[in-house]
């Protein structure tokens, strides 16, 4: 870090001043009223000022203000020679900025209609304009770049995995379930997140299952089975739109009707609301709606069937911030979940209400900060899942999976967790 | 009179009046024309069209589901704010049309100003010491408090406190005021009588209003915009 990297921040800045209303907005009209505070897991984990989502905010907005509000101006004044900021504050902003999961629930409470997610992904966005990301999420961010997907398998990977699946639901069930990949042409173009094909497999069996009761033409592709997008979490703009272009060129030679994303609430806000609703390719030729959505469109309509008593374990259902909150997508699930569960349990609050699960905003994936998400901002999911007496914490994100199975260690819990057509894989009937 | 009721009285409602204007152009125009691309969904429990807007502007919904405490003081001190707002009204000129066409006598209207301008007052005033103690007590607002917080809760405190004092100490017979501002109008120099609370109470107002524009009160603006950006998806 040197001189430049400090005028680059804070011209960064500066261009608040023509960025979106809803980052603008969030420089000017903040009234400090602490609400924010209340309603945040990591400040409910440890209340310190560091942690209070303000105040954090507050580490842009007073830059900001140097240069653009009267206060701002005249305290300058009296401050003389100082920079705007320094390169022990801006090593302090590498952290900090990553104690937030952006999970928006601050936004959800917030009397002024403010997001602190939006001003975290700043300040996120100015670190990596001065190379201070996290190394890691880089190597991320470069893994999926180069090959497709987040974990830099290679393509005989899903290959590999899809034909295992098809022989575990042959031996399982007695049943050819087919798990296509790399298909010519089909109706729909499936994209999981690669955790669900290397890590947690069961979600896509289940998935599987669905699609072959009700008969749809799918496909999978080996060059683009992860929809994952750590772009979102650096605040890398170029990175995330240039992530997201194998997948339009995909779907478009797949000729695609439906791109159908799987469960990674991240991927399907970029993909529907990015990709699609921004238009960052123009208008599409397919469109793009999610598994929680289409698999409870057919539980309504009566056309899948489960047998409850193969999930006979109480099941609570945790809502991923950025289904609960960024996609309302939060009915879908339950249904889902009520139909092939035996004993569901709500949590409290739920929804869009819901409490991350504080691995969000990439924070999941960094083992660097474990001790942090353990013991600070997964504090108040713990205590959430406790009350509700479950057994199995069902939640459709990688992220979401990967800090509850390390929470439920950690904080010894005789708890399992996994996606949610993990429990539609146990309980579909074939009838 | 004194130099200082001379500016407060002759010169400083041109400066405010002209200071206001600009400030409140300046920065609604500009909140106006931001960019707003269309992005990801924002949490919008109250359907995010023009009707939720509205709620969310006057009744904080998303406020009361988190904070009642806050909720009560805010709502409460807010109503009371736009009742003293409508109030002072008649600081600059009477609606005797208005009285006589709902047949209210010129005794009628003062009773009814006295009981809810005067209960107003001292609601408002209750309330504002509740926020100021609750910006100082509670952790997670004293931590993030800066000087413009405290400004805005000082100098209202100031107002209402003086105000407070023309309705029951002083009894300030508004007829003075109406003269006062006819002769801002024809740029003649009235004169008021020296003495009481009145021209703290004038001096300090004027100040809230040039500050409105250039800080965070300006909030009241702003929200309009805010929840617009965040209910389109």
């Amino acid at each position: 870090m040197n001189e430049q990297s400090i005028e680059k921040v804070v011209n960064g800045i500066k261009a608040i001043r023509n960025a979106p209303a809803a980052l603008r907005l969030s420089m000017e009209i903040c009234v400090k009223c602490g609400t924010c505070a209340k309603e945040c897991p990591i400040y409910f984990g440890k209340s310190e000022r560091d942690l209070n989502p303000a105040a954090r905010s507050d580490l842009i907005r007073k830059i900001y203000n140097r240069f653009y509000t009267p206060a701002g101006k005249l305290k300058h004044l009296f401050n003389g020679t100082a920079p705007p900021v320094s390169k022990e504050e801006l090593e302090e902003w590498a952290k900090v900025f990553y104690e937030c999961t952006a999970c928006r629930r601050c936004a959800r409470f917030c009397p002024m209609g403010l997001d602190n997610s939006v001003i975290t992904r700043k300040g996120r966005a100015l670190l990596d304009s001065v190379d201070m990301t996290p190394p890691f999420l880089l190597k991320v961010i470069e893994a999926s770049l180069k090959t497709g997907n987040t974990d830099g398998a290679p393509p005989i990977a899903l290959q590999e995995a899809a034909k295992f699946l098809e022989e575990e639901i042959k031996e399982e069930a007695g049943v050819d379930v087919k798990i296509p990949v790399d298909k010519d042409h089909a109706d729909v173009f499936f994209v999981p997140p690669s955790g669900d094909i290397l890590v947690n497999p069961e979600s896509v069996m289940g998935t599987a299952k669905v699609f072959h009761i009700l008969g749809v033409d799918w496909t999978m592709s080996s060059k683009a089975f992860d929809g994952a997008n750590y772009g979102l979490f650096t605040g890398n703009d170029e990175a995330m739109k240039e992530d997201n272009k194998l997948y339009i060129e995909e779907a478009k030679r797949i000729g695609c009707k439906t791109l159908m994303m799987g469960e990674c609430g991240h991927a399907h806000r970029i993909m529907k609301f990015m990709m699609e609703k921004a238009k960052w390719w123009g208008e599409l030729p397919f469109e793009i709606t999610n598994i929680l959505q289409f698999t409870a469109k057919a539980v309504q309509e009566g056309k899948i069937k489960f047998d409850k008593s193969r999930n006979p374990d109480p099941v609570t259902y945790h809502d991923p911030c950025n289904f609960g909150r960024s996609c309302n997508i939060v009915d879908e699930p339950r249904i889902i979940i009520k139909a092939c569960c035996a004993d569901y349990r709500e949590m409290t609050p739920s929804g869009s209400e819901n409490w991350c699960c504080g691995g969000g905003g990439g924070l999941s994936a960094m083992d660097s900060i474990k001790e942090f998400r353990m013991t600070i901002s997964g504090r108040k999911k713990v205590e959430q899942v406790k009350a509700t007496g479950a057994k199995y914490v069902a939640s459709p994100c990688s992220n979401c999976k990967r800090q509850f199975t390390q929470l439920m260690e950690h904080h010894e819990l005789d708890v399992g967790t996994g996606g949610l057509h993990d429990l539609v894989s146990n309980a579909i009937l074939y009838e | 009179m004194t130099a200082f009721e001379r500016f407060v009285l002759h010169f400083l409602p041109y400066a405010t009046i002209v200071l206001f204007l600009v400030g409140m152009i300046y920065r609604l125009r500009i909140w106006s024309r931001l960019p707003q691309p269309s992005m990801t969904l924002f949490p919008q429990p109250s359907g995010g069209d023009k009707k939720g807007i509205l709620a969310e502007v006057f009744f904080f919904p998303k406020l009361f589901r988190s904070d009642r405490v806050l909720w009560s003081l805010a709502w409460i001190f807010h109503i009371a704010l736009a009742l003293i707002a409508i109030g002072h009204l008649r600081v600059i000129v009477d609606f005797s049309f208005l009285w006589e066409a709902i047949g209210m006598t010129p005794a009628d209207v003062d009773s009814m100003s006295a009981t809810l301008g005067g209960a107003a007052g001292i609601v408002i005033l209750v309330v504002l010491l509740g926020t100021i103690a609750r910006r100082m007590v509670l952790q997670r607002v004293r931590e993030i408090s800066t000087g413009g917080d405290w400004i805005a809760l000082f100098l209202l405190l100031a107002i209402l406190t003086t105000g407070n004092m023309m309705r029951f100490r002083d009894h300030f017979d508004l007829s003075q005021t109406r003269d006062w501002f006819l002769a801002l109008i024809t740029f003649s120099q009235a004169t008021l009588p020296p003495g009481g609370a009145f021209i703290w109470h004038i001096f300090l107002g004027q100040l809230l209003f040039i500050y409105i524009p250039y800080s965070k009160i300006l909030h009241f603006g702003g929200i309009f915009f805010s929840q617009t950006a965040i209910h389109r998806s």
